[in-house]
């Protein structure tokens, strides 16, 4: 296959999530379960049969939602609900939301009162991450997760079986992480969106599929060397919680701008940290989840956020920062200040966006990006 | 009690000047252990009740607007955060944190909050990081949180740079225990027909047991409030004229509007007899294993439970003070209490019969509060109250 067409499949199962998953359920006759975004092990639910499926803005109406959460929840929890009021997640058997923010600690009890599934469970993570306790509760919390997630299946998940899955993840962002670095190197090939976008359609789609599809890609991709070299693009670090609209992405590289770094719940936060493939499986998931980087939504104890997020720029020669706003977002609005200030004394020119999921990107997010961009000295880019 | 709790700001300010190190401290904090480690725990929550009952919130909540804290944020926490970047301070400048700690049960806007204290201030930050709990109480929070008090003690023994006194700790849960028992029995009262006492006047008598438990001042305080009521029985003084209905509120009251509406109230001749809120500090704690103690009554706290949990807490208590309605306060500065209120009226409602309203503001913030639309929601509401 051309690269081109593999690019094409990964957007067609982006652009209708839905559609490819019940095609999936309906040739396997498996079981589907949704998880929200983005730290829940989807390891575990491989290991148990079931297809793990990232719920992440289906193209809902939000006035869905009206009825049963407010108008000031995040576009993100929101747009969620808005696609299971409306049917456009009748296919998920189970449902997982891990409780990353008052937001997702609420969300689940109205959802079982709206559309009840057979299987509903909060992964209830430690917040904070560094002291001993918090190994030990996650332990005992992945612990309750599988033998629920067993119950359903009838049968006991194997170690070997979850090894197999961590293998497989494993595998898997590795390939993204170079995936990413196809972008960084030959933007020509591969765009910032068609980047975010595979990434995003990985969570939806069979992981063995996907793994196959990379491979192939990487390979064709990866032989070309060289970047274009008709503009010096401009190197960009994007921090946030969840980043959306994806069209955001074009705004910064029709100014000749490129993605070096992020910290997105659906960009490098998800890709980054492997899991052990040896010892108990279990441990190997704690520590994977414990040794991630920082974010709004767990207690920085030994590495300070803002810290980090200087270091990585100045390691991938990040020339600017911008900061996405999840309008709505308390976690990531907390950390704003401390990280502009840090920003700001590390003399790194920084920008903070508003932005939301669901509609149409406003004209609005597409001239500030572009302002900041020729500020940076980006150029168009044809 | 405002004279009590001037005195509180200023022994705030007075343990300073002594070098007795001062703790924020969240309101579902065992702040027992912060009594017995010798430390002065100060409630920032309570600086934002004040400086909204006062009307000042969007005063301070711009100067933290003008950092980039957004307007949608928890307003107790604008208030704070205003008051750290501002060179004016109309409610009082909040007293600076030696240390904090926060327990996340009542919500993920504090932690941040007290995360975000810390740097600005450059004091140690301890987190009590407490899991939400199913219908039933599980083992495995149980375990993490006990766990994370003994780390608690270690971090101050290791701040204090002296042992933890455990009997010292039990004294002061003997102190807590009393208070808590007293204040419910007032609460108690509520329920009486007439009543002496309602949700409104628990507003204005509960910050002892949130900022004092643990102390005999809060069990005086309460002995005392107890002897007036029993007075006020006796000589037939009653919260509300000719009450005829009874309601549940949930759940943090409007305070900058909180007269406002309780004349409303009043006018209705309803009296709001019971909410969650005011039932939160109802702890019983076992002296003879105190850690565990403390961990299976903050943790089990309807702060920190699931959905449906939190409906039949609702409905229990609308029973025992046999309501004739229920209010539920949409409020944007709590998104754990308000997110859910929805659903949970029409299941409150379909289940007990009784009638309810849903209406929106905010508890601090007057550019959230439009007394057109909490009139166009109540009104209605008493009407049908009126006509059962």
């Amino acid at each position: 296959m051309e690269y081109k067409e593999i690019i094409e499949i990964f957007k067609g199962a982006a652009a209708n999530p839905g559609g490819q998953a019940g095609q999936w359920k309906k040739e396997h006759e498996g079981k589907i379960f949704g998880f929200l975004l983005t730290d829940v092990p989807e390891e575990l639910v491989h290991a148990a049969g079931f297809l793990p499926y990232a719920v992440n803005a289906e193209e809902g109406m939000l006035d869905f939602a009206d009825a049963h959460l407010q108008t000031w929840a995040c576009s993100f929890s929101r747009n969620s609900l808005a696609a299971a009021v409306q049917g456009k997640l009748s296919f998920l058997d189970g449902l997982i939301i891990p409780q990353t923010c008052d937001t997702t600690r609420m969300l689940m009890g109205i959802w079982k009162h709206v559309r009840p599934l057979s299987f509903m469970e909060n992964y209830r993570l430690p917040r904070q991450v560094d002291r001993p306790s918090a190994g030990d509760y996650l332990h005992g919390e992945l612990k309750r997760l599988k033998e629920r997630l067993e119950d359903f299946r009838g049968r006991e998940i194997k170690e070997d079986e979850l090894t197999e899955s961590i293998s497989l993840y494993n595998r898997n962002r590795r390939l993204l992480r170079r995936l990413y670095m196809v972008q960084v190197k030959t933007p020509q090939l591969l765009s910032s969106k068609d980047l975010f976008t595979i990434i995003k359609a990985s969570m939806v789609m069979p992981r063995e599929k996907v793994n196959f599809l990379l491979e192939q890609l990487l390979a064709a991709c990866e032989a070309v060397t060289g970047s274009d070299h008709k503009v010096e693009r401009r190197r960009l670090l994007i921090s946030g919680t969840l980043l959306e609209p994806l069209e955001l992405l074009d705004f910064i590289n029709e100014k000749g701008g490129l993605i070096v770094a992020d910290d997105l719940q659906n960009g490098s936060r998800y890709l980054e940290a492997d899991a052990a493939e040896n010892g108990d499986p279990l441990e190997a998931l704690v520590q994977r989840q414990l040794k991630r980087m920082p974010s709004a939504l767990y207690e920085p104890q030994k590495q300070r956020r803002a810290k980090y997020l200087v270091n990585l720029a100045r390691e991938k020669g990040a020339q600017g920062v911008l900061f996405l706003h999840l309008k709505f977002c308390e976690p990531e609005n907390y950390d704003y200040y401390d990280n502009m200030q840090a920003m700001e004394k590390a003399g790194i020119p920084a920008m903070r966006v508003e932005t939301a999921f669901g509609g149409i990107p406003p004209g609005q997010l597409q001239t500030r990006v572009h302002a900041f961009m020729e500020m940076l000295g980006g150029e168009d880019v044809d | 009690m405002k004279e009590l709790m001037a005195d509180y700001y200023t022994r705030g300010a007075e343990a300073k000047e002594k070098g007795i190190p001062v703790a924020w401290v969240t309101a579902v904090f065992p702040v027992e252990i912060i009594y017995a480690a010798g430390l002065f725990p100060f409630y920032p929550e309570n600086f934002g009740a004040v400086a909204s009952a006062r009307k000042l919130a969007d005063k301070l909540s711009s100067a933290a607007e003008a950092k980039g804290y957004a307007h949608d944020l928890c307003a107790y926490s604008r208030c704070g955060l205003g008051d750290a970047h501002s060179r004016e301070h109309p409610v009082g400048e909040i007293v600076k944190p030696d240390l904090l700690l926060c327990c996340n049960t009542q919500c993920g806007s504090l932690s941040k909050w007290f995360e975000v204290a810390g740097r600005f201030y450059e004091a140690p930050y301890f987190l009590l990081d407490a899991p939400q709990i199913g219908i039933e109480p599980d083992e495995l929070s149980k375990q993490y949180y006990t766990a994370q008090l003994q780390e608690l003690i270690a971090f101050l023994e290791s701040f204090n740079g002296k042992k933890f006194d455990y009997d010292r700790l039990r004294e002061v849960m003997a102190y807590a225990n009393e208070a808590c028992r007293l204040w419910n029995e007032i609460l108690e009262t509520a329920a009486l027909k007439p009543a002496p006492f309602g949700f409104f006047d628990a507003c204005f008598h509960m910050a002892p047991i949130v900022t004092w438990r643990g102390t005999p001042q809060a069990v005086n305080y309460y002995r005392n409030l107890q002897q007036e009521l029993e007075n006020r029985i006796k000589n037939k003084v009653f919260a509300i004229e000719n009450e005829r209905f009874k309601l549940y509120f949930d759940h943090i009251p409007l305070w900058p509007k909180l007269r406002w509406f309780s004349d409303i109230c009043a006018s209705h001749h309803a009296l709001v007899a019971v909410s969650q809120y005011t039932h939160s500090w109802a702890y019983s704690f076992d002296l003879e294993r105190p850690l565990e103690s403390l961990a299976e009554n903050y943790t089990e706290a309807f702060v920190n439970r699931v959905f449906d949990y939190r409906i039949q807490r609702k409905i229990k208590l609308m029973q025992r003070y046999d309501v004739d309605g229920f209010m539920l306060f949409s409020n944007r500065s709590c998104k754990p209490n308000a997110f859910g209120l929805y659903d949970k009226k029409n299941i409150i409602s379909k289940i007990t019969g009784l009638p309810g309203v849903v209406f929106e503001a905010d508890m601090s913030d007057l550019r959230f509060f439009s007394e057109a639309h909490v009139l166009a929601r109540l009104e209605p509401f008493f009407e049908q109250l009126e006509s059962a």
